[in-house]
């Protein structure tokens, strides 16, 4: 009998070894090594003689003003924790708690962030707020007294991430506040409390987790902020970083190191961060106890005044949302002339961004329109625009299909070694990442893969030509392992153990088993977080940018070289027709994977059946109405 | 048919079985009862093969099969989450197994619809998902799922405890009457005293552990081996000294060193005693009302004694009332004081 089983052991043994290895492979060449390198080379520093200073940058640091890039990153953490926490609520309970007029619009217009973030929505705010822009002309106009630039540096930093970071509100306090047992509501109004004293006393104190972890990732947002300063001119950590990693010891002094000391400066402020939170995390904190919930019930607002009030905010926070979205959707069916002047032409409607082969006209200085040779308008037929929306899309989606299937298969691991260190030791290595600040990975890769010295990757320099494709692959997946690992295995948490004793009773083999009973049973939430991992990746404007090459430029590139087209020649104003149309395109692509995920993936088999079923009853209604008036007919 | 030799089953450092023997007969009905943690469920899984004991032997049909793999046992099992698959519908769950024997798919169709029918699932509900279901009806395609591949054996695992109360009869009844129909050989797992003493054949009581007694259910109840079976097999009274002294002074032969129980129906009140028997004058303490019977507690030779009456309108005694308590030293179940 042993020797029987010493023999069914081999192939699994490969298996397990060949995963060893992979996993070893992974977390050391493509984590570990990586970062201890940029943090190994901030000690590396020459001095002008050539002898090796190890502490020169950390004097440079105390002596420069490289501390003010901290303090503003710092500054707007602080402020973003406030604001963004201030929005989130809002938006949370004037859709899910208070009874307002108009919820499910207004909901749809909270959530716009989702199809809609990055450098786009950057962009887009750009678009209205800027001195010359649709809204703070209408507002100057309405106000002589404003300031028209009012919308630069830290203001408009903050006021645009500030709607733009609440995505997660709107996903994960949404749900908490769903998951609420309305009978403790109830009892506490049937115990004499208002309804203001239920919302502070009752219903905030079960939200407190999940404020508490979303104001540490907003924290860490805010801290990491790259598009958004980048394009509105605000002096925070990252921008410098991308800045620095692309200059050279000729014009100033030692740029990678200090490069270097930023990132890894700013991966202890995540580290500390997120320490806390998981420290937080591991107290254990409120749990439901009720063991038949009641659904929460629309709370309605007595008194008229206050009522009149919140619609009121209600509404003016969807217009902020709704705004950008709309002007984005409408600009892009808008002439060069409209887009440029930044003026609404009703009669004038055309779909040149979009499908337009032509080559492009602008606007000269002496107001007469001249035609540029070569260059093509529309979307779908520029090639460096379509260029950068193809190879995003690629990528994107390797790299979010490569984070889903590692993540699973691990996750399949971790929770049949449970209770084995092993197990544990594979999780903390997948969640490594998210310890480090993305631009920590991506500049540590830019560095330390820019040579062909390392033997690993077989000597390739992988930041050279095409292969910076790869290299970006690989940044996109590692990024995006811990929250796929995160949302991923609080799915395998959903499957009965004894689903698995059932299947293998029934002589299933455990490949067989994880194949047909686990898997179908987890799909719905891997395609859940491989579409919110290509959503993210698709506009994501902070790798691309570190990772800055002819060879490696994304979508988010494409949309900011058109934005520097326009903004700084002014020539080149077809560029905004595009940028709008692609933005939209980009909107509509986001939209339809997250309702194929949300709204038809979620559907379980028994509402798969019912909605196939409502259909063939209604389609043999029809033909029975059809038979019935030909037999009238007749 | 099924031999358990000398079982001993570890976690760790805590030993959950030791010395486990059973014996169960082609065609029985088999019941592991006791309380939660007493090691019946791992009994049953051991026989399943989730779990490999470190000593002793399971043999199903004179073969040693306590190292085979799970899949290949041909031992079917209904879980206590009856652990339907929720991504396939009810014809996919029962078919499960017979698509793993590679069976050619009318011959699956077949066997599914036969089965289907035998336990009572309709046509238009082997379409549904399982969570379409009624508890019942779920408890049925789990059956169903686990006789179609027509196995040796089939272990169940508090089938029952998911159901509210008047379900759960119903079904007990029709789960003896499809083990009789299909002649399989069952083994089963519950808490519930009632379900065991109703549907089995045979019973091993297990208590941390260690089996306490195999027997009939008459035997097990009437004639409990251990004062720990004896206890949670239905509800005793446990004799003080001076009902025991009673006893002893009309005849009976009752060892007052002894743990000394009788049952609540073996006690009668105001009849007249039998030859041998003795009656003790009481008060009636309280009563709870059943509907069926009526149990009373009355203080009588120094202690409470609990009684059950048949419901009919005619003795129905109120608090207060004085009453003649009167039972058989031969009813009494003596026990070494340990």
């Amino acid at each position: 009998m042993t020797k029987n089983r010493s023999v069914q052991m081999g192939p699994a043994l490969l298996v397990k070894l060949f995963g060893i290895a992979f996993f070893a492979y992974l977390f050391l060449g493509f984590m570990l090594l990586p970062c201890l390198n940029t943090l190994a080379s901030i000690f590396t520093t020459q001095n002008a003689s050539g002898e090796t200073d190890p502490l020169a940058v950390i004097r440079f640091f105390f002596a420069g003003n490289m501390g003010s890039f901290v303090w503003n990153s710092l500054k707007l953490a602080v402020c973003l924790v406030i604001t963004v926490n201030v929005v989130g609520v809002s938006i949370v309970l004037l859709t899910e708690y208070f009874d307002i007029k108009g919820a499910k619009i207004l909901r749809l217009g909270y959530m716009t962030t989702l199809i809609y973030s990055g450098v786009a929505l950057v962009t887009g705010y750009l678009f209205l707020y800027d001195s010359n822009g649709i809204i703070t002309t209408l507002l100057v106009n309405a106000f002589p007294g404003m300031n028209p630039n009012w919308f630069s540096g830290f203001n408009a930093v903050l006021f645009t991430m500030t709607f733009a970071c609440t995505s997660n509100h709107a996903l994960f306090l949404r749900n908490a506040i769903r998951g609420i047992d309305y009978n403790t509501v109830e009892a506490a109004r049937n115990m004499g409390a208002r309804p203001f004293k239920v919302l502070w006393k009752v219903v905030f104190p079960t939200l407190v987790p999940t404020m508490f972890s979303l104001t540490v990732m907003t924290f860490i947002t805010g801290l990491c902020a790259m598009s958004a300063p980048t394009l509105l001119g605000y002096d925070s950590i990252n921008p410098e970083i991308v800045r620095l990693a692309g200059s050279s010891t000729a014009d100033e002094a030692f740029p990678q190191a200090r490069a270097a000391l930023l990132s890894i400066i700013l991966a202890m402020f995540t580290i500390v961060l997120l320490t806390v939170l998981s420290s937080y995390e591991r107290k254990g904190h409120y749990l439901s106890v009720s063991k038949t919930k009641a659904k929460l019930q629309k709370q309605r607002i007595d008194n008229p005044v206050w009522n009149i009030l919140a619609h009121l905010y209600a509404y003016i926070l969807f217009i902020i949302y709704m705004i950008p979205v709309v002007m984005i959707i409408i600009f892009s069916f808008q002439t060069y002339g409209a887009i440029r002047m930044k003026k609404l032409d009703l009669t004038n409607w055309t779909l040149i961004n979009f499908f337009g082969t032509q080559d492009y006209q602008y606007l000269t200085n002496r107001g007469t329109y001249k035609t540029r040779k070569g260059s093509i308008s529309g979307l779908f037929a520029n090639e460096a625009t379509l260029g950068g929306i193809k190879l995003s899309f690629i990528l994107s989606a390797i790299a979010a299909a490569l984070a889903c299937v590692i993540v699973v298969v691990a996750c399949n691991y971790i929770f049949k070694n449970r209770k084995k260190k092993s197990g544990t030791v594979l999780e903390y290595c997948l969640l490594f990442p998210w310890l480090l600040p993305t631009i920590l990975i991506c500049y540590s890769y830019r560095v330390y893969f820019n040579s062909e010295d390392v033997w690993y990757v077989g000597g390739t320099n992988l930041y050279y030509a095409g292969h910076v494709r790869l290299l970006i692959i690989l940044a996109y997946t590692v990024v995006k392992l811990p929250f796929s690992l995160r949302m991923i295995k609080a799915a395998f948490y959903a499957i009965d153990e004894e689903l698995e004793d059932a299947a293998r009773n029934l002589g299933s083999s455990s490949l067989a088993t994880f194949l047909k009973v686990k898997l179908p049973i987890i799909l719905p939430s891997v395609l859940a977080v491989f579409a919110l991992n290509f959503n993210a990746l698709f506009t994501e404007y902070d790798m691309s940018a570190t990772f800055a090459s002819s060879y490696g430029t994304t979508y988010a590139m494409v949309i900011q070289s058109m934005c520097r087209e326009e903004g700084l020649y002014g020539y080149n104003v077809n560029a905004s027709g595009r940028r709008c149309a692609s933005t939209v395109f980009i909107m509509i692509v986001s939209g339809i994977i997250l309702y194929l995920v949300y709204g038809v993936g979620a559907r379980d088999l028994g509402e798969r059946l019912e909605i196939r079923d409502r259909r063939r009853k209604r389609l043999e209604k029809l033909k029975s109405f059809g038979k019935k008036s030909k037999e009238v007919n007749v | 048919m099924i031999r358990l030799n000398d079982i001993a089953v570890k976690f760790g450092d805590f030993t959950a079985l030791h010395d486990i023997n059973v014996h169960v007969k082609e065609g029985e009905f088999f019941t592991f009862l006791g309380p939660s943690g007493c090691g019946k469920t791992t009994t049953l899984r051991t026989i399943t093969g989730f779990i490999e004991p470190v000593s002793g032997s399971v043999v199903v049909k004179d073969k040693d099969i306590t190292h085979v793999p799970i899949e290949e046992r041909n031992i079917g099992i209904v879980f206590q989450s009856y652990a339907l698959f929720p991504t396939m519908t009810v014809y996919d769950n029962i078919a499960f197994g017979l698509k793993l024997k590679k069976l050619k798919k009318a011959e699956v169709a077949r066997k599914v619809n036969d089965i289907a029918k035998k336990v009572d699932l309709s046509e238009e509900q082997l379409k549904k998902a399982v969570s379409q279901l009624s508890g019942g009806q779920q408890q049925r395609v789990a059956i169903a799922r686990a006789l179609v591949t027509e196995p040796a054996i089939i272990c169940m695992d508090e089938p029952l405890s998911n159901l509210d109360a008047k379900l759960r009869v119903q079904l007990r009844n029709e789960l003896k009457q499809m083990q009789k129909d299909f002649g399989i050989t069952t083994i089963y797992v519950t808490h519930d005293q009632e379900e065991a003493l109703t549907l089995s054949d045979h019973i091993a009581v297990f208590n941390k552990g260690v089996i306490e007694q195999i027997g009939t259910p008459n035997e097990v109840y009437n004639h409990s081996a251990t004062e720990f079976v004896c206890n949670f097999i239905g509800d005793i009274n446990l004799l003080q000294a001076e009902a025991v002294s009673a006893l002893n002074r009309a005849g009976g032969r009752v060892d007052p060193a002894a743990h000394n129980y009788i049952r609540l129906e073996r006690i009668h009140v105001n009849v007249d005693p039998k030859p041998g028997s003795v009656a003790l004058e009481g008060v009636v303490d309280s009563r709870e009302y059943y509907g069926l019977y009526i149990k009373y507690y009355i203080r009588a030779a120094g202690q409470i004694i609990k009684v059950i009456e048949k419901n009919d309108g005619v003795n129905i005694y109120e608090v207060g009332q004085a009453v003649q308590v009167v039972m058989d030293p031969r009813d009494v179940m003596a026990y070494p004081a340990e």
